[in-house]
């Protein structure tokens, strides 16, 4: 029974790092209809942002946590919207009205490309990284089962930033010329929608969330490779898929399921630990071919 | 680029070219390096030697002289296309001097290497670049006219002619693969050397194509098709005779071919189908490992040892039955989504092979010493001895594999110019109009993966025993991205551009191992750079060139057609208000 | 038009002034141009190729260039000494990208020149499988610093009816059949662990690790509670820690590298299982305790302790001194005795005369006979190829270092 909650909740942890991903990949998909392989990659130039904050900038390893640890959130934000953004003006808008094909195939260019470039530019980069993670070292007893601090931080973050975001999607002016522009963008030019400005927009937001999540899973992990983001990536995708593409809070839940499936699967299905990304797959195959709109997407979501 | 050409006048146009063509003849008996570099004396005799007698030349600098003569020739004869002529040479003279001019001065730590230190004096990459770009604002000048087209000729004359064409093709493929020699300690600037080799085959082929020689040869080819493809496998067959007939390139050559049949199978799932296919590898790989198991290898924990042939094909069936597993759920699945379908399916073959799954793929430590292939006694990896010539080792799997691909070619063409192929394409372009006009969409799609995965694991049954081991690891994500790359950069759909795009993913890697830190950065940026600037490809099937250049299938942009279509209707409406006025 | 022309005209005659005036900026050891090697032994007659085959790119890339780099401070120590009279010696360092296609290519591009006389490889032993076969067709000395699986010099059967394969194959390390075991024995006997749970990361490193120790420990009556495999990039190990938690093992045997044990490490002690981890020579290396290795933790590898030996001390030392971008890593010392295996015998075996590749024969018979001290110990090899230095240390984490704790031979 331990055993079960202590996988409940490894899976809930995972779960938050996938869902902040998650978001960004289900917000430009809605709005542009790209699978930006690339955005693990700004997971990962987040959370090389926020190590090179720790690393280079003088006096943050000294400091309390209270001020270091926002230090190097806004670093790996700001790392990983600037890579966005560039991505977004150099790679995609160019291919703004090619055939599905070249973007698909552009993002995977990128995506090898920044992890090629992390590698080789960042010092030492060949090598795994140590990220320190002096702030949140407790370990927290709930119960039979324990949890690190940085787990429930991850959990915490994850879910308010995912409220935060919907809160802001649904109420605000810009939020609502995401919606419009998803829905229908050249009826979203009439009314006086900036398509550039709001697609820029939604990768902002994406890249946010997905430094948060880099720094915070850097710290949990408290290790660090350029790799980090490509796997993530891809669950994060299945859990936008599986939550519903173009739905916020169907990402986030889409990818609690996700992470739950990964460390109970490994525990409890036959070929053990060996075969827990084998599940996740199958459950992507499952998703895709049985209820292609997920959890809690719209039929017409579904673009061919 | 064109903005700037466009400023030229035309009354300079012919003064530029000859400025040109002389300047990079002078650049070509010039100096180009002031000193001995760190590695070793630049090639060609390059550091501080002034030629005098122009027949000594060699290697770019011989290329660099040749060019300037015909683009001096070039401007003062009444040639019809010399605009576009001149415009390749131009092209070419840049890149052989940029390339060395680049090498030089990095290799030689600064600017001075290429101008002037220690009172020496050696110009000529500056000089030669500058000669090219006059040629190339002199062709701008001199205007580009419409590529001629060359008459036809009587049949028996046509066959020498692609006889010809054919040959000089085959010994402009062996020259470039051993340009350079092989990069390494012995010869630190053979990249320099292979690029600039690059750099001149393309001015040669800009020249023709502008003369008009490469369309006329490929309109005959057309015409006499049979002979040309006979013609073209025996050139193919001669490849190990040539300069270019090592045990290492036969290595090289043998691999290329696997991977480009697997990409012309690729072709026919993404190329024809429209069906996006990321992990298309796995295929290979289970084809490779049904014989790896079949062939009697030491670590095989099935026991049974088939002859090859019989194992390919079983290969090839057990491959075909996936296929059609993978590709039924996807049927309701399109576009995007189908691509990580397949991805997911990719991963899922990989890992499951990484952990050994039904004992049969060796896990961590894959499936070695799979015995070479046997025919009749003759092992395929010893060296053998045709026409009195002795060949390589290696030369036989270069044999197996060129049928191979020519089998592959062979079913492509076929099918593309079919029922089938015709309802693949009409699939691909819009799947809803293919199904109302009457197409079996489930069908046909599902027998598009049929077709791609069968000839894909025959290809992987060859590796598996040409490489001896049959491992996890070589059919990962990553060869999936990178076979997908070759179609691309090939051209989808087009057979020619499957076999380039596999040739050039497979052999720059090797001829420049100095970039090899930066071999997947490069790989990403390529990525991006084509999708951007020639998404169609290098070698692009017509139609699909029109899809994505916006051009006619002809080749006119679709603005200078529509444009036309406008004028011509105005004056229809102009003559007939007249008439009626 | 006219003005943008003249403008273009006289931006272009500015810059052929400035580039023409700015002659030379850097010019590296100007005039003399070779001027790296100190030409004071004699190289009259010719150049000699060692080549190096690993993968220098993607995620293993710091392993090779660690062998890569050794291999090369070998090479340049010779060049120094006059190791080889008459010839110059060169590296040839080719990347196989951890892939079996292009490690066979890698060799195959090897195998079709002359001058090399041997080669430094690979890392994995998946792809000497591959490289092997080639190097062997054409009598070319191969020692690899880093394969571990017992099949390449001994056949698939090795444990009961050994047979030399690749009579050009040898190599510096240690294999897994003494390796797993002697962990064993030290994990069992000497450190009292009754219940252990495995870790592999699915590589064949890892996993040929991992079976022999298993095998061993089971004859020394311990349990294997439970065998968990993550995946080779993985560095999240909560689940797989949550899965072993219940079996309440006493401590972990890692089959590995260090990317994935030290945080391994760190994440167990995190969760309450505060147990040692022990690893092979893929986790020696002080990057484990930078990425989590905690006290207390176990690591095996070949040869005595580098501070009892001259010759390590010696290596280390010069290393450092030769400004490598990159740290010697798990294998850099077993590349350089591989490296200078190749070098003494091929001085050996020309004598005063000259080099053809009629004297390969005369190469491998005298690297079989080759023996001298090393980075690593006792440099010799034995009729299957490997390496005669049995000789393993134990080592434990203590503070930021590690310390060896245990020196034998294995005995069985």
């Amino acid at each position: 029974m331990t055993t079960l909650l202590q996988q409940i909740a490894n899976g809930l942890v995972l779960g938050a790092t996938i869902g902040l991903i998650a978001v960004g990949y289900t917000m430009v998909y809605g709005i542009i209809q790209l699978i930006n392989f690339a955005h693990g990659e700004i997971f990962m130039t987040g959370a090389f942002g926020g190590l090179a904050v720790w690393r280079f900038v003088p006096g943050v390893k000294d400091m309390d946590w209270y001020f270091a640890l926002p230090l190097m959130l806004v670093g790996g934000v700001v790392v990983s919207v600037t890579i966005a953004v560039l991505m977004e003006r150099f790679a995609y808008r160019p291919l703004r009205n090619a055939p599905r094909l070249a973007p698909l195939i552009t993002a995977l260019g990128v995506s090898i490309g920044l992890q090629e470039a992390v590698r080789i530019w960042f010092p030492d980069a060949d090598r795994s990284q140590s990220f320190p993670r002096e702030f949140v070292k407790t370990q927290v007893s709930i119960g039979p089962i324990e949890v690190p601090a940085t787990g429930l931080l991850l959990i915490a973050v994850s879910i308010a930033l995912g409220a935060l975001v919907q809160f802001y999607i649904n109420k605000s002016r810009l939020g609502r010329a995401m919606r419009a522009t998803s829905q229908d963008p050249d009826t979203a030019r009439l009314m006086g929608v900036n398509p550039d400005r709001v697609i820029v927009l939604t990768f902002v937001i994406g890249a946010i969330l997905a430094g948060v999540a880099g720094v915070l899973y850097g710290m949990h992990v408290q290790t660090l490779g350029v790799r980090a983001g490509f796997q993530n990536g891809i669950f994060a995708f299945t859990a936008a898929v599986l939550g519903g593409i173009g739905s916020l809070p169907g990402a986030v839940v889409g990818a609690f399921v996700i992470g739950m499936v990964k460390t109970l699967g490994g525990q409890y299905l036959p070929g053990g630990t060996q075969y827990d990304y084998v599940w996740i797959f199958v459950v992507l195959i499952l998703v895709l071919v049985f209820r292609p709109q997920g959890l809690f997407g719209e039929s017409e979501k579904v673009r061919a | 680029m064109s903005r700037l050409t466009a400023m030229v006048p035309r009354t300079l146009g012919r003064p530029l070219s000859a400025i040109g063509g002389l300047l990079l003849l002078i650049a070509a008996l010039l100096p180009w390096a002031t000193f001995v570099l760190n590695e070793g004396a630049y090639p060609e005799k390059s550091t501080l030697q002034f030629f005098d007698a122009p027949f000594e030349l060699t290697g770019f600098r011989w290329h660099l002289l040749l060019f300037g003569v015909a683009a001096l020739v070039v401007t003062f004869v009444p040639l019809p296309s010399k605009g576009r002529v001149l415009r390749a040479v131009g092209w070419g003279g840049l890149a052989i001097s940029l390339v060395n001019a680049v090498f030089i001065t990095s290799e030689g730590g600064g600017i001075g290497a290429i101008t002037a230190a220690d009172g020496n004096f050696a110009f000529g990459s500056i000089v030669g670049f500058i000669g090219g770009l006059a040629l190339i604002f002199g062709s701008a000048g001199i205007g580009l006219a419409e590529i001629p087209r060359l008459p036809d000729l009587p049949r028996v004359v046509e066959y020498l002619v692609l006889l010809v064409a054919f040959a000089a093709t085959l010994w402009l493929v062996s020259e470039t693969l051993t340009a350079g020699g092989s990069a390494g300690v012995s010869s630190p600037y053979a990249g320099a050397v292979f690029l600039a080799f690059l750099g001149m085959a393309g001015g040669l082929l800009g020249a023709l194509h502008g003369v008009g020689v490469t369309g006329w040869i490929s309109q005959m080819s057309e015409r006499h098709r049979a002979f040309s493809v006979i013609v073209l496998l025996v050139c193919a067959a001669a490849l190990p005779f040539t300069s270019a007939g090592t045990q290492y390139w036969m290595n090289v050559a043998g691999t290329v071919g696997i991977y480009a049949a697997t990409a012309i199978g690729l072709n026919i799932v993404v190329g024809l189908a429209g069906l996006l296919d990321l992990g298309y590898v796995a295929f290979m790989g289970i084809g490779a490992f049904v014989s790896a198991n079949l062939s009697g290898a030491a670590a095989a924990k099935l026991g049974i040892t088939l002859p090859f042939p019989v194992a390919a094909v079983i290969a090839a069936v057990i491959v075909g039955v996936f296929g059609v597993i993978v590709g039924s759920p996807t049927l309701r699945v399109r576009g995007d989504y189908l691509a990580i379908v397949t991805l997911a399916f990719g991963e899922i073959f990989t890992r499951s092979a990484q952990n050994n799954v039904g004992d049969l793929t060796g896990g961590a430590n894959a499936i070695p010493s799979i015995p070479p292939i046997a025919v009749g006694g003759l092992q395929f990896n010893e060296p053998i001895d045709l026409f009195g010539t002795k060949l390589p080792s290696g030369v036989m799997y270069y044999f197996l594999i060129t049928l191979l691909v020519a089998l592959v070619m062979a079913v492509f063409a076929n099918l593309k110019n079919s029922r089938i192929g015709r309802a693949w394409i009409a699939i691909r372009e819009d799947e809803d109009v293919a199904r109302a006009m009457g197409i079996k969409t489930g069908k046909m799609k599902i027998l598009a993966f049929l077709t791609g995965s069968m000839l894909a694991g025959l290809a992987g049954a060859v590796f598996a025993h040409k490489l001896g081991t049959a491992s996890y690891d070589a059919f990962t994500f990553l060869q999936s991205v990178t076979l997908l790359a070759a179609v691309i950069l090939g051209g989808m759909g087009s057979i020619p551009g499957a076999v380039m795009g596999a040739a050039l993913l497979f052999v720059l890697p090797e001829k420049l191992r100095e970039f090899e830190d930066y071999r997947l950065l490069l790989f990403g940026l390529a990525l991006i750079l084509i999708m951007r600037f020639r998404p169609q490809g290098l070698v692009p099937d017509r139609l699909r060139r029109a899809e994505f250049a916006g051009e006619t299938p002809d080749g006119k942009p679709i603005e200078e057609v529509e444009e036309q279509a406008v004028l011509e209707h105005e004056h229809e409406l102009e003559s007939s208000k007249g008439s009626k006025a | 038009m006219r003005n943008q022309t003249v403008k273009a005209a006289a931006l272009v005659a500015a810059g052929v002034v400035l580039l023409a005036a700015c002659s030379t900026n850097k010019d590296e050891s100007s005039g003399g141009g070779s001027g790296n090697q100190s030409s004071s032994c004699d190289q009259s007659k010719g150049t000699l190729v060692v080549g190096v085959i690993a993968p220098l790119s993607g995620d293993l890339s710091a392993l090779g260039a660690g062998i890569k780099n050794a291999s090369q401070l070998a090479v340049d120590q010779a060049n120094k000494e006059c190791k080889v009279p008459g010839y110059k010696l060169a590296l040839e360092p080719l990347d196989d990208e951890r892939d079996p296609t292009k490690g066979a290519q890698a060799a195959t591009k090897l195998a079709s020149e002359d001058g090399v006389v041997g080669v430094v490889g690979t890392l994995n032993s998946s792809v000497a499988q591959s490289v092997a076969p080639i190097l062997a067709q054409n009598n070319i000395l191969q020692i690899s610093p880093a394969n571990t699986n017992d099949a390449l010099t001994k056949g698939e059967d090795f444990l009961k009816s050994p047979k030399r394969v690749w009579k050009t194959y040898f190599r510096t390390c240690t294999v897994d059949s003494f390796q797993g075991p002697y962990a064993a024995n030290y994990l069992i006997d000497k450190a009292g662990k009754k219940n252990i749970a495995i870790v592999t990361n699915g590589l064949t490193y890892g996993e040929g690790l991992a079976d022999t120790f298993t095998t061993q420990a089971e004859k020394k009556g311990a349990k294997i509670v439970t065998r968990q495999k993550v995946g080779e990039n993985d560095t999240d190990f909560s689940s797989v820690i949550a899965a072993i938690k219940p079996f309440n093992p006493d401590a972990v045997y890692f089959g590995g590298e260090y990317p994935g044990a030290g945080p391994l490490s760190k994440q167990l002690a995190s969760a309450g299982l505060n147990v040692p981890v022990m690893g092979g020579d893929g986790i020696y290396d002080k990057a484990f305790i930078e990425l989590g290795g905690k006290d207390g933790d176990l690591a095996t590898s070949v040869g005595a302790p580098t501070d009892t030996l001259d010759s390590a001390k010696a290596f280390i030392k010069a290393y450092d001194g030769a400004g490598f971008k990159e740290g010697y890593s798990a294998y850099g010392a077993f590349a350089y005795d591989a490296a200078n295996a190749i070098i003494g015998s091929l001085a050996k075996a020309i004598g005063s005369g000259e080099w053809s590749s009629d004297k390969r024969d005369a190469l491998l018979t005298a690297v079989g006979e080759y023996s001298a001290d090393g980075a690593t110990g006792t440099v010799k090899f034995d009729k299957f190829g490997d390496s005669t230095n049995t000789v393993l240390t134990v080592y434990q984490v203590k503070g930021s270092d590690w310390a060896p704790v245990q020196t034998g031979k294995f005995e069985g």
